[in-house]
């Protein structure tokens, strides 16, 4: 009997801790900042591919949006920046956030960074990596509101499948397919997806959900 | 309710995580898909141009708001083919859709109204009638 009883209570821990977030985010500066407004300035690229910046800003405007924020036009912010000489997005990073979001007339600005963005051939499969590392900060402080790092690996050959000539011959060919079109955009929006869920790692309702500032932890709520 | 709530909850997290949710807040259309693709092929203009307006036609015809930000962009797009007129409307509709964007909006209708083609007749007054036949 006291078996069962800790075998249950083990199962209660375990569903407990799915159910919660995991690490748990200090929401209060973004609680307080409460921004209804924010800029999607172009991100940095700490990859070797060249194409990815543009690729990857293209996958922003909608997760955050879909928060309840109103997001800045992103290409129209690219070249408005471009046009004042911030086309290098380091730069535009290592601006003031104050100033940034004076400019647009944001509340916040999100600046991201691609960590990772390779596809890596490895013994008969084609691992594709992406990694990304987030922060919001205010436009009235320059606070950081919030930060996250999230990544993603999908490998071309996912199971280890039976053995045969076959199994081996379609390994091949997945990684080689893989390799020469990777699939950064699926999984690009995976992860900004991930990182926006809420409870969890992403943002509260912003001012256009319905949610707003009724989903908030129960210790910050008023 | 709860178990409704539940199942709504599981079904709005498995669609996130899948990345592309089948039923999202606003009607984005091919929006991300439209900037992905002028990213890759920068030359082709007029494609971009198009792509947003299908985003802003199929918003009208779902009676859905057109989403943040997709109005200034068709604006913007319109604003570096030269069609300063057409441009303006949608940063008003932009401005008076999402107030967040009044301040980049009248910067936006500023700068167009300055680009407009200058006048033929010099020296208007603000009448801005005819002085030349």
């Amino acid at each position: 009997m006291t078996r069962n009883v800790s075998i249950a209570a083990v199962a209660l821990a375990l569903l407990a801790g799915c159910a919660a977030a995991p690490p748990k985010k200090d929401y209060a500066k973004f609680i307080a900042a409460s921004p209804r407004s924010i800029l999607v300035v172009p991100v940095v690229n700490k990859s070797v591919d060249v194409d990815a910046p543009a690729y990857f800003l293209s996958t922003l405007p909608i997760p955050v949006a879909e928060r309840g924020y109103y997001v800045f036009p992103v290409n129209l912010v690219k070249r408005l920046l471009e046009d004042d000489g911030l086309s290098d997005a380091s730069l535009v990073h290592s601006a003031d956030p104050m100033k940034l979001c004076n400019l647009f007339g944001a509340d916040a600005v999100l600046l991201v960074s691609i960590e990772r963005w390779d596809a890596k051939y490895v013994v008969l499969t084609t691992q594709v990596t992406v990694e990304f590392e987030y922060a919001l900060k205010d436009g009235k402080t320059g606070e950081t509101l919030w930060t996250d790092k999230r990544a993603m690996v999908y490998s071309s050959n996912g199971g280890g499948g039976g053995g045969g000539l076959g199994s081996l011959i379609a390994a091949v060919v997945s990684a080689a397919v893989t390799k020469a079109a990777p699939n950064y955009m699926p999984l690009a929006r995976q992860v900004n997806a991930a990182a926006m869920i809420y409870p969890g790692p992403g943002f509260p309702a912003g001012p256009y959900l319905p949610s707003y500032r009724k989903d908030l932890p129960a210790a910050e709520a008023q | 309710m709860t178990r409704a709530t539940g199942i709504a909850a599981t079904a709005f997290l498995a669609a996130a995580l899948q990345g592309c949710a089948t039923s999202t807040y606003y009607a984005w259309g091919a929006y991300d898909e439209a900037l992905y693709a002028h990213y890759k092929d920068p030359q082709e203009r007029e494609a971009f141009v198009e792509n947003l307006k299908k985003v802003l036609l199929q918003a009208e015809q779902e009676g859905r708001r057109v989403p943040p930000g997709v109005n200034a962009e068709y604006g913007y797009a319109l604003y570096e083919e030269g069609q300063y007129v057409e441009a303006v409307v949608y940063f008003q509709k932009e401005r008076d859709l999402w107030p967040e964007s009044r301040t980049l909006m009248e910067k936006m209708i500023r700068n167009a109204e300055r680009q407009k083609p200058a006048s033929p007749t010099p020296a208007q007054g603000p009448a801005g009638t005819l002085e030349k036949s």
